[in-house]
């Protein structure tokens, strides 16, 4: 029986199953954290989506397109809704910015967990036309 | 910046102007012995009603009938009141999603907003604004307020909006803007954004 809040991965059976029972393997349980981490981590690495960083308890944090953006999971059975708030950087085409990490964070997310990942709904929080390199730019006070 | 009633206003007031002009003809004509004339009314001067009316306003159902006329008039007049408060009226979250099959994308506008501000408030001589936005994702409408120092060049200053920041207000959006208002205050403040500048010096070690 799974845990509330985690996704039980299915078993990948190859042609030759060798010997023993399959369910005497044991089973592999993905925590909805793990399934989130993965999102944003892949919302992060493979897009120039951010998240918030800094503050205390949510009180004080700051855009920051290193951080990983927040992201919430709704598992029904193997389909898995995905929700990221993400801030990017201004002006970018928006539609086809979002539209790309959709499918990105789709494509990863089935691939790296076996989910099937029906929707991913983005909330774009915040824009920032900072890239916050600091590559050659100095802010002149 | 702020939207105001004046176009209700101006229907309200056409609509009781009318109702006072054919009241004040309608009491022109009667008194001129015309209507009575045309529309068999009691000539001008003559008693419609002998008697006492103490009696008929008493009953019971003559209250009620003008306590709801008070009470409705109360109300009506108390939403035109209301209705005169300047409203921001901004737009509902953009939705930037084609079908949403594959999930949606939402932006508020306000998120919008802030990056035309923060991106105006670099420009020099800029040391404030104020953006808002309205329309829907595919027909967005700017207005923005831009409050500038004595030493603004504002012709520079609406070339580069022309230039920069309209354009990538719409290349943010992928739709162009529909309308587009600006007003631009002079203040005595001074500029305490800053200015992003390339460095372009020689490192010396």
């Amino acid at each position: 029986m799974n845990p509330q809040g985690a996704h039980a991965l299915p078993f990948t059976v190859g042609d030759d199953t060798g010997s023993g029972d399959i369910d005497s393997r044991g089973q592999t349980v993905l925590a909805h954290k793990v399934i989130e981490k993965i999102a944003s981590q892949v919302a992060s690495d493979e897009s120039l989506a951010g998240g918030s960083s800094g503050g205390f308890l949510g009180i004080g944090t700051h855009a920051d397109l290193s951080a990983r953006p927040k992201a919430s999971v709704e598992l029904s059975g193997n389909i898995a809704t995905l929700s990221v708030e993400v801030g990017m950087l201004y002006p970018v085409p928006l539609r086809q910015a979002t539209e790309a990490l959709r499918q990105r964070i789709g494509a990863r997310v089935t691939e790296l967990t076996g989910l099937e990942v029906r929707q991913v709904d983005i909330k774009v929080s915040w824009l920032t036309s900072d890239r916050g390199d600091g590559r050659g730019r100095r802010r002149l006070l | 910046m702020r939207q105001t009633a004046g176009t209700l206003n101006r229907t309200l007031l056409a609509i009781l102007g009318i109702l006072v002009l054919a009241a004040g003809l309608a009491l022109l004509l009667q008194a001129s012995g015309i209507l009575p004339t045309l529309a068999n009314t009691p000539p001008a001067g003559r008693k419609v009603v002998s008697g006492d009316l103490h009696p008929f306003f008493s009953q019971p159902s003559a209250v009620s009938v003008l306590l709801v006329i008070g009470v409705l008039t109360a109300v009506l007049a108390l939403v035109w009141i209301i209705a005169q408060i300047p409203r921001k009226n901004p737009a509902d979250a953009y939705r930037l999603d084609d079908d949403g099959a594959q999930g949606r994308t939402i932006c508020d506008p306000s998120v919008l907003a802030t990056a035309v501000e923060n991106q105006v408030n670099t420009l020099p001589g800029v040391v404030g604004s104020s953006a808002m936005l309205r329309g829907t994702a595919e027909e967005p409408d700017l207005t923005l307020k831009v409050t500038v120092n004595d030493r603004a060049d504002v012709r520079e200053l609406l070339r580069h909006l022309e230039s920069s920041t309209l354009p990538d207000l719409s290349a943010a959006l992928e739709a162009p803007l529909q309308r587009r208002r600006l007003q631009i205050d002079v203040s005595g403040r001074t500029q305490s954004t800053g200015i992003v500048a390339h460095s372009t010096g020689v490192v010396l070690k």
